[in-house]
């Protein structure tokens, strides 16, 4: 096969075109992009910033490469900017913990309407809200930087492989692997709740280097036992609401058997 | 076996030898904070020998992670890293044997310059345990040889020194002044008398044994097991480039674990361990069987770190002496 030759001219690869976008969220995961306050300028030359509404004035809406996405589907407006962002997107990122798994704001799902409605919903005739749900509950996803908020080293890790055209380099191991190798103690076996064994790492275990027990905001590994470390937490004397409701704080969409384990709503 | 040069240190002149030692070199002993650690110690005051270190030395030899080399489109180079000179005080039979398995590996095995480099410049100066130093060791169940420059039994007022390399005899001789003619120690005074006995170490027939089920069902595959274990020397590699120019940077390896699925993903996403039982038990047979059928000895010296440090406390060492107990009874 012949390649066309272009001598003395190094052919430039097309930059993507990348877009980020916000749905129901805090933007805290946004901003975790623009706190790489020392590569952020040399992110904007790597690739083509085509869409960053939080940011920038001036937006496209379509022909993405890559999009982005921050939060979750809250409203009818998130259901259709997020189904218009995959229509116009080879590929799809979810951003941060929301999006990945509902995080905080999806807590709602596991109370009555009528404990939050009256709060809300009756005063903001406007909000017309949707079941609280991860991105994925309505549309494919290529990707995942979970996390709330995500690593901002590896947000940028992720632009490097995309514009590399590898796969980013992100991990499913639990985050017990990088404590062990900060050399903390371990919490669990101080009785704190620690759910670090069923979490995805990549955080660097900033909580736990800080004293503070995991609270699974990278949401569960494929491979957890999620059935022994009830168990453990149960020994250590929690009780099963305790250890429910911390387990659904972050990542309670992903964890559907809870209700099994622990008998239903309440 | 011919006998160990032996001398007398009293602990007076014990301090003023490692505070000689030090001058030149960084000195590594435990250090008990929440937990006892190796660490690079100031006040030889800091030492702590009562109990055993929770972590092990390791990571000053094989560092949790390291950059092996920095590239760029015009080529690549090693990092011109120089190593201090070190002393390492407080090792135990079992972390200066793991030290001695490191070696094998890396040293013989793969000519690793990185390791190499850190383990050239230091002195291991050993601690003997006169008692089991953790309910969960096991060491004298491995036949451990010895392996030190010089190794310290602690007696009421003064040390007992065993020299155990030229390179310890060196040391003596320097410091001859601190060390004083002792006989040499016998057989029993030599021994360690742990707390917990691994009565099988060839434990090929157990491979489909229903009693691994036990440990597998109390296992979180968190890898704290290899992370606190002297010996395991799995790691991962990895390119980390820079935001500027994608086609620089670092390639870099850190410390991996088989208890993990990721470890065995190769290209395709296969992942040819998946189930837990099947990572489970790659690591015990690995540390006491597929090393030894290379390498002559198990690759696990019996600190009972892996126990000790286990959310669970998953005794495989309790669980494969029930299998050689079965097979006693049927």
């Amino acid at each position: 096969m012949s390649r066309a030759k272009n001598p003395g001219k190094p052919r430039q690869p097309k930059k993507l075109r990348v877009g980020i976008y916000g749905i129901t969220g805090c933007a805290g995961c946004q901003l975790s992009i623009i706190f790489n306050e020392d590569d952020i300028l040399d992110l904007l030359d790597l690739v083509d910033l085509q869409a960053f509404p939080f940011i920038k004035e001036v937006n496209a809406d379509q022909h993405f490469d890559w999009v982005i996405v921050e939060g979750l589907v809250a409203s009818e407006q998130d259901l259709a900017t997020v189904k218009k962002l995959r229509r116009n997107a080879k590929y799809l990122v979810s951003l941060g913990a929301c999006a990945a798994t509902g995080c905080v704001p999806a807590y709602r799902q596991f109370t009555l309407k009528e404990n939050y409605e009256h709060l809300l919903y009756r005063k903001q005739k406007r909000l017309k809200d949707v079941e609280p749900t991860p991105i994925d509950a309505h549309v494919k996803v290529d990707y995942y930087i979970p996390g709330c908020p995500p690593d901002k080293k590896e947000i940028l890790g992720f632009f490097t492989a995309i514009a590399r055209g590898i796969e980013p380099r992100g991990t499913d191991n639990p985050v017990c692997v990088e404590c062990r190798k900060n050399g903390n103690a371990c919490l669990l076996d101080q009785g704190k709740p620690c759910l670090g064994p069923i979490t995805a790492g990549g955080c660097h275990a900033v909580c736990i280097n800080g004293g503070l027990e995991c609270w699974g905001c990278r949401g569960p590994t494929k491979d957890m036992n999620l059935n022994l470390m009830i168990d453990i937490l149960r020994k250590k004397g929690f009780d099963d609401r305790f250890i429910r409701d911390r387990m659904r704080t972050f990542a309670g969409l992903k964890l559907p058997t809870l209700n099994r384990i622990f008998h239903g709503k309440g | 076996m011919p006998l160990m040069e032996t001398y007398r240190q009293t602990k007076a002149d014990w301090k003023r030898f490692l505070e000689a030692l030090m001058k030149g070199r960084e000195l590594i002993a435990p250090v008990k904070r929440d937990l006892v650690r190796f660490e690079r110690v100031k006040d030889i005051e800091d030492i702590h020998l009562k109990s055993m270190s929770y972590f092990p030395a390791k990571h000053w030899f094989f560092p949790e992670e390291q950059t092996l080399f920095r590239f760029s489109k015009k080529g690549f180079e090693m990092p011109k890293q120089k190593e201090p000179r070190r002393v390492f005080f407080g090792l135990r039979k079992c972390d200066l044997n793991a030290i001695k398995h490191q070696d094998m590996v890396f040293i013989k095995q793969a000519k690793d310059p990185y390791y190499k480099a850190l383990r050239k410049k230091s002195l291991l100066l050993g601690y003997h345990c006169r008692t089991a130093p953790s309910p969960f060791c096991f060491c004298e169940s491995l036949g451990l040889p010895d392996f030190f420059d010089l190794l310290y039994y602690e007696r009421k007022d003064h040390f007992v020194v065993e020299v155990g390399s030229a390179k310890g005899k060196a040391l003596v001789k320097k410091y001859g002044r601190w060390f004083h003619a002792e006989k040499g120690l016998t057989p029993e005074q030599r021994r360690i008398k742990n707390a917990d006995t691994l009565e099988e170490t060839d434990i090929g027939r157990f491979y489909d044994h229903p009693g691994w089920k036990e440990g597998v069902n109390l296992c979180l595959s968190c890898g704290a097991c290899t992370a606190l274990c002297p010996t395991c020397y799995c790691h991962s590699i990895h390119d980390e480039v820079t935001v500027a120019d994608p086609g620089s940077g670092e390639r870099k390896r850190q410390w991996s674990s088989c208890q993990l699925q990721g470890f065995t993903k190769v290209a395709g996403g296969h992942v040819f361990r998946k189930d837990r039982e099947s990572r489970f038990k790659h690591r015990i047979y690995h540390q006491l069987e597929w090393f030894r059928e290379k390498n002559k000895v198990p690759l696990c010296t019996g600190c009972g770190r892996c126990i000790q440090g286990c959310p669970t406390r998953i005794d495989w060492v309790s669980m494969i002496n029930r299998m050689k107990d079965d097979e006693h009874r049927t």
